[in-house]
């Protein structure tokens, strides 16, 4: 980029909007990468209590739930400061941050309500209502957040991949078992998440 | 009578980058170079620039044990940027 360069007025506003396009491609790019991140993260996970839940028929393994953010964010914050240009937030990527964590309050207050409530309740065919309920609320509260963000990033695959993770999702939870088959709904959800960041840093290269 | 164009802002790199600095809270010399593809001389110059003209700050400090330049957009900056591309339209305007 030359420093001194006469530029016409159409040529100015022409690289004002390009500069505004690549930041956006940048934002994108750095979500690609937590998306499979977490995908990856969300589908070991999953597939572990299910398989657990499955040999030794305790639901308890879905305490293992909560090990994920102990891993997730670190993982992520040490793959976020190995980069070497920094950019600081912007509003995008503020609003991002808050739909993520919204979801992440929501859902772990969804999930501890449902605990407490499996303990108070002794009926046990209320706490398997409960139980089950659970999964189709936090699948579609994960769409709902996936979509919100591909609403705000202005990206149609992010856009539908929300929308294929919460209403395929609800879809399935409906047709699943009511016990450890629940948890594939939650590796569909992160297999679909890891497709997503491939194909937006892609998108965005 | 059209507005003047600020001509500051009115140089390609420099444009660039108030461009970046006014969509972000911050981002640092590497960002920037990145961004713009500049050389680190040319880009240190036209900062400098912006600074004198109080467009934009620059702090330095230290990433780990990696020195880290960090650049910012200052209200007076984001002001004549707004302005700048006010201006941009009306001469873009006028002239369909």
């Amino acid at each position: 980029m030359e420093q001194n360069k006469e530029m016409t007025a159409s040529e100015s506003l022409q690289l004002i909007t390009e500069t505004l396009n690549n930041s956006r491609k940048d934002i994108l790019r750095s979500n690609a990468k937590y998306y499979m991140i977490w995908g990856v993260l969300l589908t070991c996970f999953s597939l572990a209590i299910y398989l657990l839940w499955k040999s030794t028929g305790h639901a308890y393994w879905n305490l293992l739930w909560f090990a994920m953010p102990l891993v997730g964010f670190p993982l992520a914050k040490w793959i976020g400061s190995k980069e070497d240009a920094v950019r600081s937030e912007n509003v995008i990527s503020r609003i991002t941050r808050g739909i993520w964590l919204t979801f992440c309050i929501f859902s772990c207050s969804v999930a501890l309500f449902s605990i407490l409530y499996s303990f108070i309740n002794t009926s046990p065919i209320g706490a398997i209502a409960v139980g089950t309920s659970l999964s189709g609320q936090i699948i579609l509260l994960f769409g709902m957040a996936e979509t919100i963000t591909g609403v705000a990033l202005k990206n149609w695959i992010i856009k539908n991949a929300g929308v294929v993770t919460g209403i395929g999702g609800l879809a399935l939870y409906y047709g699943i078992g009511l016990y450890e088959e629940q948890m594939l709904l939650f590796t569909f959800a992160g297999i679909v998440l890891f497709i997503t960041g491939i194909l937006v840093k892609r998108q965005n290269r | 009578m059209f507005p003047k164009l600020d001509p500051l802002l009115h140089s390609e790199l420099r444009l660039a980058v108030m461009s970046i600095l006014a969509g972000v809270d911050e981002a640092d010399f590497t960002y920037l170079k990145k961004q713009t593809g500049a050389t680190s001389g040319n880009l240190s110059v036209q900062i400098d620039k912006l600074t004198a003209a109080d467009y934009i700050t620059v702090e330095k400090g230290f990433k780990g044990k990696m020195p880290r330049t960090t650049c910012k957009i200052t209200p007076t900056g984001q002001e004549a940027f707004s302005h700048y591309v006010e201006s941009l339209k009306e001469y873009l305007s006028a002239g369909k």
